[in-house]
């Protein structure tokens, strides 16, 4: 049939739950019209919520999308959904790995009004903020102060403090401050029944806001990187850590681009790494090496990123899709590289030692820096991460055509070979899509060092043209086919709450083993309605029967392939 | 061909919207089209960049919106009339294109270009522009200019100015004055002011007088292209015709449409002439030495980019030269600044339509200036002027606004 100009009918919520919602937030702050709820439907990296988009599929129309100013507004909100048994999503950018809505009229609750600094306690070193403040805002005002939240996602404006909260948090100096989850003091939210937990010292009277525990059990746990599965994150007390450089970040030595000259590569220079800190490009001769440096950097108690970039460095460094596209496929950047991170975060000296440190592992394992004696094109290609690996500078840039979908498992350094063994074997059986990354084949995966390397992220992808539906398609199966990978080749669970996300939980219950029976109980205790971003963490038994049967059929096209019986 | 250059590619008053089609399906929705560059952000405060979206929080409101708008009209998703409210989202656009230099930088993709083919689509088919709107249009077909004044009323600011009639005298530079500094009598000091001042340099300095039409900017960027492109062919051979070998323009958007809108029409002449705009040419003056600064000025002010002046053609220093030229003055920077300016408020159709909208961005402005210490905003565009004047008067926080021109008239020797 063909679908091309069928309009989509979006489905309504009853006028009786409207009325209640716009009792709340106000008239001005309630929208349920077609072009409204158009623009909460198609998400960024989620490949079928564009096939569904092409597919004309009604389902992922909101029915209205709410915006509330505070958490007792929040709180009216979520108990109207479930006095009337209405799903509601938490919504921020829209960026996310899930569906953003059900078969039934679904409410979208948008952050964008809770974007308040609630207090920034230099003393304690810490912050509280309201779920829709984001990187920038909060660097921008804790540098002032000396301190910063530990690092930057490149992408300061479009990670949301509660979305990335719900998300794990991952950033580019996490070898030493580790992920945003693990910067969490305290939470306020909205559970999905309309409760209002608030977790850590802050429920003490007077204890202040300092610790991650509180009177009770210790609920925090349950919440991080629960997807929006189990209430709504609405004020978040961050650590803070001491920052070693300048109150605010150089601007770009080129000067100010205008529209006709925007591309123009002189803007897209930026000044050497920032005040006390120091970035090293190096080079190695195979994956192995590079993998087996990156461990005694991380071990040895230096610096405070360590990352291999891959594919990436053509994305973030490359002015236009087009030169993104032909740095990729021409191999500009070394295919096996990292960056490592130092600061002084204490003294001169500090970095000083960290320097001999850090070229005594580089030479042992046979490293090249990169200089100006050394591929220095590169090197100078390369110099938007200066300030990027810091704080967002030049641009997060993505230059691609979608982000498809991405392999993101977690574990030890070592496992970043399994990674690349199963990721070559992908490429094999599915071929390429516009852009491929072809990290483990013949490249490096991203790598995320965590923690002192005690724990990494290995991150490939793909970016097909989301015009092409077959090319999403093509694409979706690596994400479907690495999940069963991961499990099969006991590759540890993808962190970004990826494996947590149906229809991954239900349909590979080897992981826990049956983590998604637990986790089926655990919502229904938080949410005895079930109308908190339904299907999204787990299915209850009813949404799993009724999840379409055509991609049940695809994932377990993927299990056999490894091998792996069917699931139904 | 370098990566650098562009494609060669229709020319933007032939595009469709429909030409945009993969750009507005690979929307990252990345949120850059709403906040400024992470490493300009000074302050939470003034973090955002987006005028609408700032005003009313929901996605319609901001360029990533109109991407996914754009993307449903084209696939046929609705139609205009199953959703009335999109010609709010699309006119509450100031077109001041923040979203489009992020975005492009970032994403190589173009949500202003997208809003503009949307609103051209719009006014294609009769569903779009704003009722408001409509009368400007009305009115610069009848009289050639959007304020529905006669054409003989255009060049009343320059009697007893000696200035050459091009139609009657040659003339090497010619003042194209623009509507708003021509019909308002509120704005005859900034057309004044610049007319004495490039004589004072010594220019041989023409003007259209009565004959002067209106550039087509404002119906531009409203959607009307049809009324636009009649507009710019009488303009071209207007200017052609007058022989001058410079042309000079103060107001931001004629200025725009002048030097990067025509080149943007299908088969069209080109302008023989070289176009400055005011500052430019001012800041010319004073490097040559032909505009000497007698006085001094103790003063602290800011400088607000307008967004047709600064961002969308890269015009950021020469104001900024000429107000560190006078002695006295001290030039203190907002947060927000030249391509990561905030909007005065009051482009785009957007003062005509929703002008308590327009006040409030301007508001947030001179706020935002009044943080810095400084004692006055000094600007050069006549919307900017016209809206943050506006604002200005209902607050009580002692600043003072001036064009450019205003400040240097003081410090030269001129009557």
């Amino acid at each position: 049939m063909d679908t091309s100009k069928q309009k989509v009918i979006q489905k309504k919520l009853p006028r009786e739950v409207y009325n209640a919602l716009k009792n709340v937030v106000g008239e001005q702050w309630i929208y349920e019209q077609r072009s409204v709820v158009e623009t909460y439907s198609k998400l960024s990296i989620e490949g079928f919520s564009f096939i569904k988009k092409h597919q004309k599929d009604p389902h992922v129309l909101p029915a209205c999308v709410v915006l509330p100013v505070s958490t007792e507004e929040t709180q009216a909100i979520v108990r109207i959904c479930n006095r009337y048994h209405i799903p509601f999503i938490p919504f921020t950018n829209g960026q996310v790995f899930c569906n953003p809505t059900t078969p039934d009229p679904t409410l979208i609750i948008h952050l964008s009004r809770m974007n308040k600094i609630v207090r920034i306690d230099v003393d304690n070193m810490n912050a509280t903020v309201q779920a829709y403040v984001d990187y920038g805002q909060l660097q921008a005002e804790t540098m002032k102060r000396g301190l910063w939240n530990g690092g930057s996602p490149l992408a300061t404006s479009l990670c949301k403090m509660g979305s990335q909260f719900a998300f794990a948090g991952l950033w580019q100096t996490d070898l030493k401050y580790g992920l945003l989850n693990r910067n969490i003091i305290s939470v306020k939210m909205v559970l999905p029944d309309g409760e209002i937990l608030t977790t850590g010292s802050r429920c003490i009277p007077k204890a202040g806001d300092f610790w991650e525990y509180g009177p009770g059990p210790d609920l925090l746990g349950l919440q991080r990187s629960g997807i929006g599965t189990n209430g709504i994150v609405t004020e978040i007390t961050l650590k803070l850590h001491t920052w070693v450089g300048d109150e605010a970040i150089p601007e770009v030595p080129g000067g100010r681009p205008s529209l006709s000259d925007v591309h123009d590569p002189k803007y897209d220079s930026p000044a050497a790494p920032l005040k006390n800190h120091k970035l090293y490009w190096v080079e190695y001769k195979d994956l192995a090496a590079q993998i087996n440096a990156m461990i005694e950097i991380a071990h040895s108690g230096i610096a405070i990123g360590l990352n291999a970039t891959g594919v990436y460095s053509a994305y973030y460094c490359s002015q236009t899709q087009d030169m993104t596209v032909e740095r990729c496929k021409n191999k500009f950047f070394p295919a096996y590289n990292c960056y490592v991170i130092l600061a002084n975060i204490t003294s001169d000296k500090q970095i000083e030692y960290e320097e001999k440190v850090l070229q005594q592992i580089i030479k042992e394992h046979g490293g090249t820096f990169l200089s100006e004696s050394y591929k220095p094109d590169v090197l100078e290609a390369l110099k938007p991460w200066n300030h990027d690996c810091i704080r967002h500078s030049t641009g997060y840039r993505m230059n691609r055509k979608m982000y498809a979908n991405a392999w993101l498992p977690q574990g030890p350094f070592e496992n970043a070979f399994k990674t690349s063994r199963e990721w070559k074997k992908a490429l094999e059986l599915f071929g390429e899509v516009d852009i491929t990354d072809r990290g483990g084949a013949d490249d490096t995966p991203f790598i995320y060092a965590l923690q002192r390397g005690h724990f990494c992220f290995f991150e490939t992808d793909n970016y097909p043209d989301p015009t092409l539906p077959e090319e999403i398609m093509k694409a979706a199966g690596y994400g479907i086919y690495g999940a069963a990978t991961f499990i099969k080749h006991d590759m540890g669970p993808m962190l970004m709450a990826f494996l947590n996300a149906e229809p991954f939980t239900t349909m590979f219950p080897e992981a826990g083993p049956n983590a998604h029976l637990f986790m089926r109980k655990v919502r229904k205790v938080f949410d005895p309605n079930s109308v908190a971003s339904p299907g999204r963490q787990v299915f209850t038994e009813e949404e799993w029967q009724q999840f379409p049967g055509e991609i049940k059929a695809v994932v377990n096209k993927m299990r056999a392939l490894q091998g792996m019986k069917a699931v139904e | 061909m370098t990566y650098y250059e562009k494609k060669p590619e229709k020319k933007f008053f032939e595009k469709e919207l429909e030409d945009y089609r993969e750009s507005v399906w690979g929307c990252a929705r990345c949120n850059w089209c709403q906040n400024q560059w992470g490493w300009n952000v000074k302050s939470a405060e003034f973090s955002e960049i987006c005028p609408a979206f700032h005003e009313y929080r929901i996605f319609p409101y901001s360029g990533m919106g109109k991407m996914h708008i754009a993307r449903a009209i084209i696939e046929g998703d609705f139609d205009y009339e199953d959703a009335p409210e999109v010609v709010k989202f699309l006119y509450t656009c100031t077109t001041c294109g923040a979203c489009e230099i992020n975005c492009q930088r970032l994403q190589d993709k173009e949500p202003l270009q997208v809003n503009e083919a949307l609103r051209a689509r719009f006014v294609r088919d009769g569903a779009g522009p704003m009722p408001e709107h409509k009368n400007l249009i009305k009115s610069v077909k009848n009289y050639d200019n959007p304020w529905m004044q006669p054409r003989t009323q255009r060049d009343r600011w320059a009697r007893k100015l000696p200035i050459k009639d091009v139609s009657k005298e040659k003339a090497e530079t010619l003042f194209f004055v623009g509507c708003t500094s021509a019909f308002d009598n509120t704005q005859w000091h900034v057309a004044q002011n610049t007319a004495k001042l490039l004589l004072k340099g010594g220019v041989d300095l023409g003007m259209l007088g009565k004959d002067e039409i209106c550039c087509g900017s404002p119906v531009a960027r409203i959607g009307d292209r049809e009324t636009f492109m009649n507009l710019a062919l009488r303009n071209i051979e207007l200017l052609n015709k007058s022989g001058v070998k410079e042309i000079v323009a103060f107001c931001p958007g004629c200025f725009r449409a002048i030097t990067h809108d025509y080149k943007e029409i299908p088969k069209a002449e080109q302008i023989k002439a070289t176009v400055y705009h005011s500052s430019q040419y001012i800041d010319k003056l004073i490097q040559e030495g032909k505009l000497k600064i007698s006085g001094k000025l103790k003063m602290r002010v800011t400088w607000h980019d307008p967004c047709h002046l600064g961002r969308h053609l890269g015009i950021y220093d020469a104001p900024r030269r000429i107000l560190q030229a006078i002695p006295g003055i001290e030039l203190v920077e907002m947060e927000r600044i030249k391509d990561q300016s905030w909007c005065c408020g009051g482009g785009g159709g957007v003062r005509t339509a929703f002008m308590d909208f327009a006040q409030k961005t301007a508001v947030k402005r001179l706020q935002e200036a009044h943080k810095t210490g400084a004692q006055a905003i000094v600007t050069a565009c006549p919307f900017c002027e016209q809206n943050l004047g506006d604002a200005l008067s209902k607050m009580d926080n002692g600043m003072e606004l001036y064009d450019l021109t205003d400040l240097l008239i003081k410090v030269l020797d001129i009557e």
